[in-house]
């Protein structure tokens, strides 16, 4: 690729130089005729002269061929010729071509006189005709140094713009160059803010947003980093507790013995679990289709989720569910739906005051199914509620791994639900919203 | 040796804590930095095994706030945050070691051990007294070359008057080398280790300084020596 530079200067050079060469061609074709026009005038003016010149010599000797044309002081590249009205040449300067110059009428005229262009102006006066004539070629040679006299100043002012074309190119480019050399200065990985001094008002909004770009790059990074550093650390501390479990009952016997291995046994489960949820909201993130064709009512998507939460004891969650509730199957894949409400029961389960009841509220309004989760714990304090989806964000000392609500959180996102968390003293109530098929027609059937 | 383990994963902590009391050390467990400091203030700890994500703050300042009261505890990082930036915050906050999880219980206990050998300026682990060698790591104890059999409280007790080399110790004190914080101790219990390990290495073993404590007893270069 040919660098701006180059290419500006090609271009306006190659502008400037046709323009340029447009208005010379224009202005030396006007001069020309100008310069043909006044010599023309020359001729014509020459042969009054002579005529005047003539009346004053009042000559007794008409007829001879006494005229010394000399005499008529006709400068000398000018060829000069008296002749009579019949054709009879009476005088003429010494440098007219020896065949007659005259024409018959009066007027300017074009004539080839042994092989020489000649151009001649004929005045009748009284019983005289004089004739006056240029060379052509001499006229030529005047128009040749009229044209070089005229183009050389051109060419070296065109020479000159080029170079301050070139020049104040190079200037006007130079904040851009300074860019390019900090952006060529910096690592591959770097994300610092450039710093260029001194740009103009056109590049500021380029840098400002360069450097808004590195500053999301290295957030979005941070973010990550932080991610897979918790991600670790979510994987790491089962296993370290299997495994430091599983080395104490190598070192023991007996009744320590059996409770390590049962601790390394807890340490496993926790593992899979961690592990069952992390890859649970890859996939959900990802773009992995989870549509297995099975239609699942909100009533169901409600049983199933309770029945997988609740790990037999499903006294531990009380299902209300209002009257009239739709049977359309829910938009989304069943699997999707049961999961979140899954991780919110889970969630309210953990959270819930010792002695008491998970309650699931569940009613259809106009073509959604709103899941309405209760806990009786203590809540969430409100700055906090924001984090609540994020990943691995935990209160305390919970026991979880922090991904369940981020689980919720992408399902929603992917599937077109909504979710509110409404946090008072005495528990926290979620509200999942998940639309029904042919929500166009809330039924009641 | 008594170890003070600051872990808020119950899972992991009970398994730090049998691992370690399987290799003889004495441990308490908190699961809270304000519980770390209650507990520091309250007994003596020859080593602290502080994990980084603690529940009510950040195991990183508690421990700067350890140095800056001058505390020098020797303290070892268990952690599961592996980056270099985490190592060097962790180092340059005052912590002596650093280990990742999941780790080797073996490992774990041998770098205690060389903490608090570093601690009492030795280089080597097995630590003389004359005739009278005792290995920390391996919690075996020699009288002139012949092995000697104690139980894990003589063990802890003689390796607190063999760490504290000639220095007189309270009651108290070795007490709490000896014995957890949650430990039931009878009243003359350590008057009962004392007396065993005098039968066994010697009567000249350990000194009583009256109205203070106990003390290592002068080297012995033979076994008579030490029977006086």
């Amino acid at each position: 690729m040919m660098s701006l530079r180059l290419r500006l200067s090609l271009t306006l050079g190659g502008a400037f130089i046709l323009i340029w060469i447009l208005a010379a061609a224009w202005m030396l074709l006007d001069l020309r005729m100008q310069m043909m026009d006044s010599l023309d005038q020359r001729l014509a003016a020459s042969a009054r002269m002579v005529a005047g010149l003539m009346d004053q010599m009042e000559m007794p000797e008409q007829q001879g061929s006494g005229i010394n044309a000399e005499r008529l002081a006709v400068s000398s590249p000018m060829a000069c010729e008296v002749s009579s009205l019949r054709g009879e040449i009476l005088a003429r300067s010494h440098n007219t071509p020896q065949s007659p110059l005259t024409a018959d009428e009066s007027g300017y005229r074009d004539q080839v006189i042994n092989g020489e262009s000649w151009r001649s102006f004929t005045l009748t006066h009284g019983e005289v005709r004089i004739t006056t004539a240029d060379r052509q070629q001499e006229r030529d040679v005047l128009g040749r140094s009229v044209l070089l006299a005229a183009s050389v100043p051109v060419l070296v002012a065109l020479l000159g713009s080029l170079a301050v074309l070139w020049f104040v190119i190079g200037q006007g480019l130079a904040p851009l160059n300074r860019m390019r050399d900090a952006l060529k200065r910096r690592n591959a990985d770097s994300l610092e803010p450039l710093d260029v001094p001194g740009l103009p008002n056109e590049l500021q909004p380029l840098l400002k947003t360069q450097n808004q770009l590195f500053q999301r790059i290295a957030q979005t990074l941070e973010r990550e980093r932080r991610l897979t550093g918790d991600a670790a650390h979510e994987l790491r501390s089962p296993l370290t507790a299997i495994k430091t479990h599983l080395q104490v009952a190598q070192m023991t016997e007996g009744a320590s013995r059996d409770k390590a291995l049962a601790h390394a046994e807890e340490g496993a489960d926790r593992m899979h679990r961690t592990l069952e949820q992390l890859l649970l909201l890859a996939r959900v993130e990802g773009s992995l289709s989870f549509d297995d064709g099975v239609l699942c009512d909100a009533e169901k998507v409600a049983r199933l989720a309770i029945h997988d939460a609740a790990h037999g004891n499903e006294q531990c969650i009380e299902l209300i569910i209002t009257p009239q509730v739709s049977t359309a199957p829910v938009e989304m894949p069943a699997v999707l739906a049961i999961a979140a409400l899954r991780n919110l029961l889970d969630n309210a389960l953990r959270h819930t005051a010792a002695n008491t009841r998970v309650q699931l509220t569940l009613q259809t309004v106009a073509g959604q199914a709103h899941f309405l989760v209760r806990d009786h714990g203590a809540g969430i304090p409100e700055p906090d509620l924001d984090k609540l989806t994020q990943r691995f964000w935990r209160t305390g000392t919970s026991p979880g791994a922090g991904l369940g609500l981020a689980i919720v959180q992408a399902i929603v996102l992917r599937c077109a639900c909504s979710l509110r968390f409404d946090s008072q003293s005495d528990g926290l109530r979620v509200e999942l919203q998940m639309p029904l098929q042919g929500s166009s027609s809330p039924g009641t059937a | 040796m008594h170890v003070l383990l600051c872990e808020d994963d119950d899972l992991i902590a009970s398994g730090i804590v049998a691992g370690l009391d399987a290799q003889g050390l004495t441990v308490d467990l908190v699961a809270t930095a304000s519980a770390a400091r209650a507990m520091l203030a309250a007994a003596h700890f020859d080593v602290m095994v502080l994990d980084l994500g603690l529940p009510d703050e950040d195991g990183l300042k508690l421990l700067r706030q350890l140095r800056q009261q001058g505390i020098e505890l020797p303290v070892l990082i268990l952690t599961a945050r592996d980056t270099v930036t985490d190592r060097v915050d962790g180092l340059q906050a005052g912590a002596d070691d650093y280990l990742l999880k999941p780790f080797d219980l073996r490992e774990l206990s041998a770098r205690l051990h060389t903490l608090i050998r570093r601690m009492a300026g030795r280089s080597v682990n097995v630590i003389a007294h004359g005739c009278l060698t005792y290995d920390p790591s391996s919690r075996e104890a020699r009288l002139a070359g012949q092995p000697v059999d104690l139980s894990r409280r003589e063990q802890a007790l003689l390796h607190a008057l063999l760490h504290n080399h000639g220095r007189v110790m309270s009651g108290e004190q070795l007490k709490d080398c000896v014995y957890g914080f949650g430990d039931e101790v009878e009243s003359n219990a350590l008057n009962v280790h004392i007396h065993h390990l005098r039968r066994k290495l010697g009567g000249g073993v350990i000194e009583t300084v009256r109205g203070l404590g106990y003390r290592l007893g002068p080297a012995g270069h033979d076994t008579e020596n030490l029977a006086q």
